[in-house]
């Protein structure tokens, strides 16, 4: 079966190849992460260097390459001034940096200062607790935040204004308290939060579902919420929504992948294609997998849009939250 | 003399990063009494209070250098610019040639000598970086032939 | 204790496979080679190195055992660099340079390297059989260590580190605050604010400590060669044979043993790591050292061993959140976890009930590890010892080729190229004036954990500063460093009484 299987879709990825030969795969491409190694950019490139290298639609492992330095400003000032028109490099993002440029982070850049190629994939946002902790489910715990907003300690791996703080204050919105008010942690990163977590120094930590894999088995913290619209497939498939709990409050971190604000419509639609075609192959899909996210296709025109729309969103959120002072 | 010099410009650092601790910093809104600018104010302070006890009572009053010394720190320094220029710009090998040829000049090195060594050294240099322990060391130039 | 004794049987059976004891040996060479680079430390040679040996195709346990080896072997190489250029290889090596460096100049870096070689091989084995032995009660310990703790424990280092003070207190003082000043750069990690970035993207994250270490260290030390060279005082170091004696390690002895388990213990809290360990116990073998104290920092090998074994052993206490909880504590095992999972394998509770064979195996070949190193170090003492008789006007240059490797390969932004020019200067302007550079770096290391967890803290209980004195891990710290300051006057009063009485 397996083998057939395999056969079809080379089969088919052959016949398709005819139509493609208008764009040309990338001469010599390679991935920008935007911060030291290790981190989550230099994941989101690993995704793509093995995943289409397993996916047999580059030949060689494409180069990785790091740039680190002011959360992914030194790469997007670099990309809108001396290698605005690069045809080979792409440059991992989050949401962290659709963020940051939101919020005006990035400086005089904005969502409009780069070409937005694809997506490697989504994780999103969870409400945990310690596995004794008093709150059994994600009422409990919002019942006790709209009674008294600071009763809880939320602490997480990011400063006032990240994502992870985020999360939080969207939970706090959620039952019209004021984020002002709660009691709010911020770590270095998601395992001094964990840690914190289990040491019963914060009461919850608003984190990412992926990391989570690890820790549902072990039985030693419980996820209340996942911040999604729908259930996720398993292990996660236990875990309820916030929506469903009658809470809708929803929070995905995509990764993926922009380019120059002036590389050219060539260069771009080759990466496109370069990106449909390896988001076909199995291969592909079970190293994003591996890597611990969750699948979104996204690209050219459709990711280009959610990502001027997401911009556009957490503007708004950050300003109604107080982060983005009012010019005057 | 030389301390309170030292400690005069030190001083004028120290107030211009308190001016920004003092007037700038502030959160839109934080969770802990101290926000980010009490700690900036209280180093502002402590530093500010040191140089001026420096500039005060100094300990060592002479600069000790001469001029010989002076001039040839300055040759390093600009050499040391020129190579960070150039191994940005034209990769590591042709910069660490260039910058050891003529650090080897600079500490009386003969031409002879300051050839070999940058030749041996950047190519080599390179070669253990990139190739043997795959650092990531700019090819510049040679990009397309290594 | 059965499950532990078969469970290293286990490992060791694995570790001891031919293949397996090769790949131990090749990573601990490779990994001393890396890390004796100026600035590439453990961390970096682990994240440089795990595609390499994921793409090389080794079973899991294989590929962990080769990482193993690196990160022990980069830990063993940092001193190296510290010891005889005065540049220190990586972060937890910079309080090695303070008496490593002396001695080499006084023409012992034979001595030197191989005294904190074995000091680096105790720290190390104390820290793999503390470990393993109770490797999950600590965790627990770790996980319980509230940010009111952490500025405890904070209080307790810098009190520790006033035993620095050079010839003019107010100077050290400076320098410190300099160091904090350095540190506070960046965005704030409590509410997101820019602080003193001048609206640079290239300061936004603040200065990497990499490029603060090589720039005041590496950078002034070239500027102080040239120095030397101009006014003719410069000479060329003969070949040194010298070796470390059975005197001297009897010497040390108590020292490495408690900075062993000082480091260890720091190594183990998560977000502490080599640097704070490393600095934590030099400064509290000066006090300690009393009068006699006075010697280090000018090749006390006191002050040698000291570091050299609390870094290492803070490498083996970082494992233990890690392995049990799957907690990366520190840099480096946030990248070795990431390396686990690389092969699908999930550190945490139930990792050594599932794939018993690569936990165990994991820590048996750090035993090996451990041991290799020891093996591959001495000889090689040697002939590290002789790269100092390389002419200076060679010698010279050729730290600024490996400082501009480090910086670069690592923080890959060419900006701090100019930034470690920058601080060079500074760093030799400072050290003309009689400012010590420690101080300096240890502003920079605990300026941010000092000030995160203070405030961490009193968001906590709501602006409520009674917090910092509520647990009884705090109590125990400010206990601890009340005796870290009181213990020397108390012995010195003693001593007085008793030189009194004799006479």
């Amino acid at each position: 079966m397996k083998p057939l299987f395999l056969a079809a879709t080379l089969a088919a990825a052959l016949f398709t190849l005819p139509t493609l030969s208008v764009a040309a795969t990338p001469e010599k491409p390679e991935c920008v992460a935007p911060a030291k190694p290790g981190g989550g950019f230099d994941l989101t490139c690993r995704i793509i260097q093995t995943g289409m290298l397993e996916a047999k639609t580059l030949e060689a492992p494409m180069q990785v390459t790091f740039m680190p330095g002011g959360i992914g400003a030194v790469a997007y000032n670099l990309f809108n001034t001396t290698r605005t028109d690069d045809p080979n490099a792409v440059v991992a993002f989050s949401s962290g940096s659709l963020l940051n440029i939101a919020t005006g982070k990035y400086g005089e850049w904005t969502e409009k200062d780069a070409r937005w190629i694809a997506t490697a994939g989504t994780d999103y946002g969870a409400v945990i607790v310690k596995a004794d902790s008093p709150y059994k489910d994600l009422k409990g715990l919002m019942d006790a935040l709209k009674a008294d907003p600071s009763s809880v300690i939320v602490g997480a791996g990011g400063s006032v204004g990240s994502q992870d703080w985020m999360k939080a204050a969207l939970l706090i919105k959620a039952v019209d308290a004021d984020p002002k008010k709660m009691r709010y942690v911020a770590f270095d990163g998601g395992g001094e939060s964990i840690a914190a977590l289990l040491g019963g120094n914060i009461g919850v930590y608003t984190g990412d579902l992926a990391e989570m894999a690890a820790h549902l088995e072990a039985g030693t913290m419980r996820v209340l919420a996942v911040m999604h619209s729908d259930r996720l497939p398993a292990p996660f498939d236990k875990i309820p929504t916030a929506k469903e709990q009658g809470y809708d409050v929803q929070w995905a971190i995509i990764r993926g992948y922009y380019m120059g604000k002036k590389a050219s419509d060539e260069a771009y639609n080759a990466w496109v294609e370069l990106f449909k075609k390896s988001f076909e192959s199995d291969a592909f899909n079970k190293v994003v997998k591996d890597k611990g996210l969750f699948e979104l296709k996204l690209t050219g025109k459709e990711m280009e849009d959610y990502v001027m729309q997401d911009v556009a969103k957490l503007r708004t959120l950050a300003t109604d939250m107080g982060l983005i002072e009012v010019k005057k | 003399m030389a301390d309170r010099i030292f400690a005069a410009i030190t001083l004028l650092v120290v107030m211009a990063y308190g001016w920004a601790a003092f007037m700038l910093i502030k959160a839109p809104f934080q969770y802990d009494p101290l926000g980010p600018e009490s700690w900036p104010r209280i180093l502002s302070v402590v530093a500010g209070l040191c140089c001026l006890w420096i500039i005060f009572k100094p300990t060592v009053h002479e600069f000790d250098i001469t001029k010989n010394s002076l001039v040839r720190i300055a040759l390093m320094v600009g050499l040391l610019i020129g190579y960070a220029y150039l191994f940005e710009h034209m990769g590591f090998i042709i910069a660490t040639a260039l910058y050891c040829g003529a650090s080897v000049k600079l500490l009386g090195g003969n031409v002879k000598q300051a050839v070999i060594f940058g030749v041996v050294t950047s190519v080599i240099g390179y070669l253990v970086s990139a190739k043997l322990l795959e650092l990531n060391v700019p090819a510049g130039v040679f990009k397309n032939l290594i | 204790m059965d499950v532990i004794l078969s469970g290293l049987g286990q490992g060791f059976a694995v570790a001891l496979q031919p293949f397996n004891l090769f790949l131990v040996l090749a990573g601990c060479f490779l990994g001393t080679l890396i890390g004796a680079l100026p600035g590439i430390g453990p961390i970096n040679g682990v994240a440089i190195l795990l595609p390499i040996a994921y793409s090389l195709g080794f079973p899991p346990e294989s590929a962990l055992i080769l990482l193993a080896g690196i990160y022990y072997g980069a830990e063993y190489g940092g001193r190296i660099s510290s010891i005889l250029l005065n540049v220190p290889g990586d972060a937890g090596a910079v309080m090695t340079t303070l008496d490593g460096s002396p001695m080499a100049k006084r023409g012992e870096a034979g001595r030197a390297l191989s005294l904190s070689g074995v000091a680096s091989f105790v720290g190390g084995s104390i820290s793999i059989i503390l470990m393993t032995l109770f490797a999950p009660m600590l965790a627990a310990f770790a996980v319980k260590f509230s940010p009111a703790d952490y500025v405890a424990l904070m209080v307790f280092a810098f009190l520790s580190l006033a035993a620095l003070v050079g010839k003019s207190a107010v100077k050290t003082l400076l320098a410190a605050v300099i160091g904090l000043m350095i540190a506070s750069i960046g965005v704030d990690a409590n509410t997101g604010v820019m602080r003193f970035t001048l609206g640079s993207p290239d300061l936004m994250a603040g200065i990497d400590f990499l490029v603060i270490v090589i720039g005041l260290f590496g950078m002034a030390e070239l500027l102080h060669l040239v120095e030397s060279y101009a006014r003719g005082t410069l000479k060329t170091l003969p070949v040194d044979k010298t070796f470390v004696s059975w005197a001297d390690l009897f010497a040390v002895k108590w020292v490495m043993l408690r900075s062993s388990l000082l480091g260890f213990i720091v190594g183990v809290l998560p977000g502490t790591g080599a640097s704070v360990a490393s600095a934590v116990s030099y400064g509290t073998e000066k006090r300690l050292a009393g009068e006699s104290g006075k010697s280090f920092g000018t090749g006390d090998i006191r002050g040698l061993a000291a570091p050299e074994s609390a870094n290492n052993a803070s490498a083996g206490g970082a494992m233990v959140p890690m392995l049990t909880l799957g907690i990366p504590g520190s840099g480096t095992t946030a990248i070795l976890l990431g390396a686990l999972l690389l092969f699908n394998i999930t550190p945490g509770p139930l990792l050594f009930e599932q794939k018993p064979e690569i936990a165990w195996g994991l820590i048996a070949s750090m035993y090996i590890g451990n041991i290799a190193l020891l093996i591959i170090n001495l000889p090689l003492v040697g002939l590290f010892a002789r790269l100092l008789t390389i002419p200076q006007q060679y010698l010279t240059p050729l730290i600024t080729v490996l400082a501009f490797i480090g910086v670069y390969s690592v923080v890959g932004n060419p900006f701090d190229l100019y930034m470690v020019i920058g601080l060079g200067v500074l760093g030799w302007i400072l050290r003309k004036l009689e400012f010590s550079l420690a101080p300096v770096i240890l502003g920079v290391v605990l300026g941010n954990l000092f000030e995160d967890n203070l405030r961490r803290a009193l968001s906590m209980s709501g602006g409520d500063w009674s917090i910092l004195f509520q647990s009884v891990n705090s109590w125990a710290l400010y206990g601890l460093a009340f005796a870290v300051v009181a213990l020397p006057l108390v012995m010195r009063y003693f001593k007085r009484k008793r030189q009194a009485s004799a006479v």
